[in-house]
């Protein structure tokens, strides 16, 4: 009889599909993983704490290191949420100007996934030619806020920047190049034989699990519930434009990976549409008292980043900066299933699992 | 070379030996060198980059000064490692990869030994690698070191199996495992090359020798994303070069068998080219095989454990056994010619 | 079929050999950033009045400097006497050149820090008055007090 043990394997915090400083303790039976613990805050920087000592302005650059590769929803619901509080009105250009850098952060999002996910799979290619589309789209940043990954673009009220010259038209020539590309992937990876055997029926779970453990976002869509806050609760103007919420059925990995992919065409249509109807000029910012002073109370608001739900919870005191500062962040709340998806797993489908539920460490660290 | 074969020893012969030797292993240093290099040019071609071109002209030293930089480098070994299995291991992955290259004929004169089963010698001495690999993940005494040799044990295994099998076939058809006989046989029209009559037996091989090889996707064992280097991540320096060698030297010898058994070997596609010399006839077919291994390197995603030992085992060996069949059915109807 | 989404794969990748390739010849050629790129900053001493803002609203604490009494005895207000930038901590979050009325603190389009030591990154007013390229045009410093006001 051969002695046969559990091999205890420490995954991170530092290895190549972690997507950052993130570990995990596996316990193998061969290479089936019997138990896994989920090891964060290795970059846990206290933005809630700092938050509680800066104002409302300063925290909008920390809201950029938080989920860094989806900066402008970050900085949305923050500046959202004190509007919300303080119940500011924000100009209609302004208002357009962040819906348009919103979409692109999400195509830029779900481009850096796509890429990153395929380099957890094992193939190369995918991961260059994302990250040659997404420096497109971080070059029009650049030339509108002057930063390509940490913009803090948006204020309280409005917007810091107006588009530049000829911006909105290189956005609609870029909307029209990623139509085109958005192809060239699907027949690069999407018919992949070996792709989709590594994907189907891996890290499966249905809605009632999902809405359980609170996940959001495509990891909730994929199971087929059909909740997108862009179309159930509305904010900014996303009620003007047609948009389709994309779900799936099995809320296996491919499932999420498709409804990833159809999310990419949806924000390209709702780009179209909102560079149509773009109005021609208007303020930038809106009516704002020079020090923000949000009367005494506690607001919540919600908004659908490119990993789910993102929220940001302020309870002010009426002074200038907030009295305690909460950030939901989607990737945190997503990475509670882990866990339980891996148990029974292989050891290659660690990565697969972990790399389709799509978090950033910035984020599930704060 | 072959005459000497049945001269008596003398020193003047094996100082010929010797010379021819240390030859090939020049041949084969300056392929493995360059093979290395255009693969991240065709990669990175691949990928909008430019690949290698700071060192020399294009890039053209960015391998020399690479392997310059791993010789240099402090040759460690693990406090916890088992040290002779240690030091032993890249020994033991280089040396059958390096003896297998005596018995490819390059062209109808240009070989170096003409084993009558030179096929069976190839397989028998690149089966010693897969041993050194798991020597190297075990002594290396880490836990992703030694899930990836014994993922490459049970690939390697495997996929010798069909391997051998789907060689069968082409053998029944020769009646020889001579290299050069194989060769010979194959007619002068590049429709009359084995590709065509063996197909499912040139797929099954080139599939599995893609396995043999661990390259993407069937890199498992060193899978960057999950096991970070597997069996070598332990390796550094000219040990670490001894393993990456022995992988280039199996490039090398695997292009120069599937252009052996299936291509035609030095034939012309066609008897009116017959003016250009068969060894460059021998190299465009040897650098189409190694460009596809490149090529789909930058494109394929890699394969999971159990598809891994499902393909190997329910798909390529049920195909190869069903190629012999139907080569014994095509010989039996048609005669051997066929 | 099985198979027809590995070929079409392997056609992509192969379309994309002959394709333009989009690296740059970076550390050889600079790279041209947009005239709104958040660089390094340049100082202007003359310009500034001392009035603290920039150093208030740095989310890092990265800004700290110091006033003197004007040496022109018939002018009022302060002169500016220490001004240093703590790069090492310093975000470029353009803050900063967004409340300075005066528009003595600008951002510039230099982006190059890195440096042997740590302690090179601590630039005073002299270093950052002497980096004086590129400086950004519209600074649109809408929090500064007098110019965007109430705005």
């Amino acid at each position: 009889m051969i002695r046969t043990e559990e091999l205890l394997l420490n995954v991170g915090p530092q290895h190549p599909s972690t997507h950052g400083v993130f570990r995990i303790i596996v316990k193998l039976d061969g290479e089936i993983i019997t138990e896994a613990t989920p090891v964060m805050g290795y970059l846990h920087r206290g933005t809630e704490k700092l938050a509680e000592n800066l104002n409302y302005t300063q925290i909008i650059p920390y809201t950029d290191r938080m989920d860094y590769v989806s900066a402008m929803t970050n900085n949305y619901v923050l500046v959202h949420a004190v509007e919300k509080l303080m119940g500011i009105e924000v100009p209609e250009r302004a208002e357009f100007m962040r819906l348009i850098v919103m979409e692109m952060q999400r195509v830029a999002s779900h481009l850096v996934w796509w890429g990153t996910y395929l380099l957890d799979i094992g193939a190369l290619s995918p991961f260059l030619y994302a990250f040659n589309d997404r420096e497109r789209i971080l070059s029009l940043f650049n030339e509108l806020c002057g930063a390509r990954l940490t913009y803090n673009y948006m204020r309280v009220g409005g917007v810091k920047w107006d588009a530049p010259e000829g911006w909105i038209d290189k956005v609609k020539d870029l909307v029209k190049y990623m139509y085109g590309k958005l192809d060239e992937y699907h027949s690069l990876v999407s018919g992949n034989e070996i792709f989709l055997s590594r994907i189907k029926g891996v890290g499966q779970y249905d809605a009632a699990t999902a809405i359980a453990y609170g996940l959001s976002g495509a990891n909730l869509r994929s199971t087929g519930v059909k909740w997108d806050l862009r179309k159930n609760e509305p904010y900014s103007l996303y009620d003007r434009f047609e948009f389709d919420v994309p779900v799936g059925r099995n809320g296996d990995c491919y499932d999420r990976y498709l409804v990833r992919m159809e999310e990419l065409k949806q924000s390209l249509r709702i780009l179209d549409q909102a560079l149509e109807q773009f109005p021609g000029d208007g303020e930038t910012m809106g009516k704002v008292p020079r020090v923000i002073r949000p009367p005494a109370g506690e607001v919540y608001a919600r908004i659908e980043s490119p990993r789910g739900e993102i929220g940001c919870y302020i309870v002010s005191k009426g002074k200038a900066e907030p009295f305690r500062l909460k950030f939901r962040r989607p990737s945190f709340v997503n990475l509670q299933i882990l866990p339980k998806l891996l148990i029974g797993e292989n050891m290659t489908n660690l990565v697969t699992i972990l790399g389709g539920i799509d978090i950033v460490l910035g984020e599930v660290d704060c | 070379m072959q005459r000497f074969w049945n001269d008596p020893i003398s020193w003047g012969h094996a100082g010929i030996y010797l010379l021819g030797a240390i030859a090939v292993l020049a041949v084969v240093i300056l392929f493995v060198t360059y093979a290395i290099y255009f693969e991240r040019k065709v990669i990175g071609w691949m990928q909008y980059r430019r690949g290698p071109n700071r060192v020399g002209p294009f890039g053209l030293l960015q391998s020399v000064v690479d392997v310059a930089k791993l010789l240099l480098k402090e040759d460690t070994v693990p406090a916890k490692a088992d040290r002779k299995l240690f030091i032993l291991a890249p020994v033991l992955a280089f040396v059958p990869s390096f003896l297998v290259l005596a018995i490819i004929p390059y062209g109808l004169k240009l070989q170096f030994a003409d084993v009558n089963v030179g096929f069976l010698y190839y397989i028998a001495l690149s089966g010693v690698t897969t041993i050194a690999i798991v020597i190297g993940g075990w002594a290396s005494n880490n836990k992703y070191a030694l899930l990836g040799g014994m993922r490459s044990a049970a690939q390697m295994i495997s996929y010798e199996v069909p391997l051998v099998m789907s060689v069968v076939g082409l053998t029944m058809m020769t009646g020889s495992l001579n290299l050069r006989d194989i060769v010979a046989y194959q007619g002068e029209y590049f429709w009359q090359w084995n590709f065509i009559p063996q197909i499912i037996g040139f797929v099954v091989f080139v599939i599995a020798a893609v396995s043999e090889l661990n390259r993407t996707p069937f890199d498992l064992p060193e899978a960057e994303s999950e096991l970070v280097a597997g069996y070598h991540v332990e390796y550094s320096g000219f040990r670490f070069a001894f393993f990456m060698l022995s992988e280039y030297i199996y490039v090398y010898a695997i292009a120069c068998l599937a252009t052996i058994l299936f291509l035609g070997g030095w034939n012309p596609p066609l008897p009116q080219l017959d003016f250009i010399p068969g060894l460059i006839w021998f190299a465009l077919k040897f650098a189409c095989i190694v460009f596809f291994l490149f090529w789909i390197r930058a494109t394929l995603p890699r394969l999971r454990v159990d598809q891994l030992m499902g393909l190997a085992w329910k798909v390529l060996l049920p195909l190869a056994i069903l190629n012999i069949f139907l080569t014994a059915i095509g010989i039996e109807v048609f005669g051997k010619g066929g | 079929m099985k198979g027809t989404g590995i070929v079409k794969g392997l056609g992509v990748t192969l379309k994309t050999l002959g394709a333009k390739k989009v690296t740059l010849k970076y550390p050889d050629v600079p790279i041209e950033m947009p005239d709104r790129f958040r660089g390094i900053q340049y100082f202007e001493p003359d310009l500034c009045i001392v009035c603290n803002q920039c150093a208030r609203i740095c989310p890092t604490d990265c800004i700290t400097l110091t006033g003197k009494a004007n040496p022109d005895p018939e002018k009022k207000g302060k002169v500016i006497d220490t001004f240093d930038i703590n790069f090492e901590i310093c975000i470029l979050c353009d803050l900063c050149t967004e409340v300075c009325p005066t528009e003595a603190i600008v951002m510039t389009n230099n982006f190059e820090l890195a440096s042997y030591s740590r302690d090179e990154l601590f630039k005073d007013r002299d270093w950052l008055y002497e980096n004086n390229e590129n400086i950004r045009q519209d600074n649109n410093n809408i929090g500064a007090p007098q110019k965007g006001g109430a705005k």
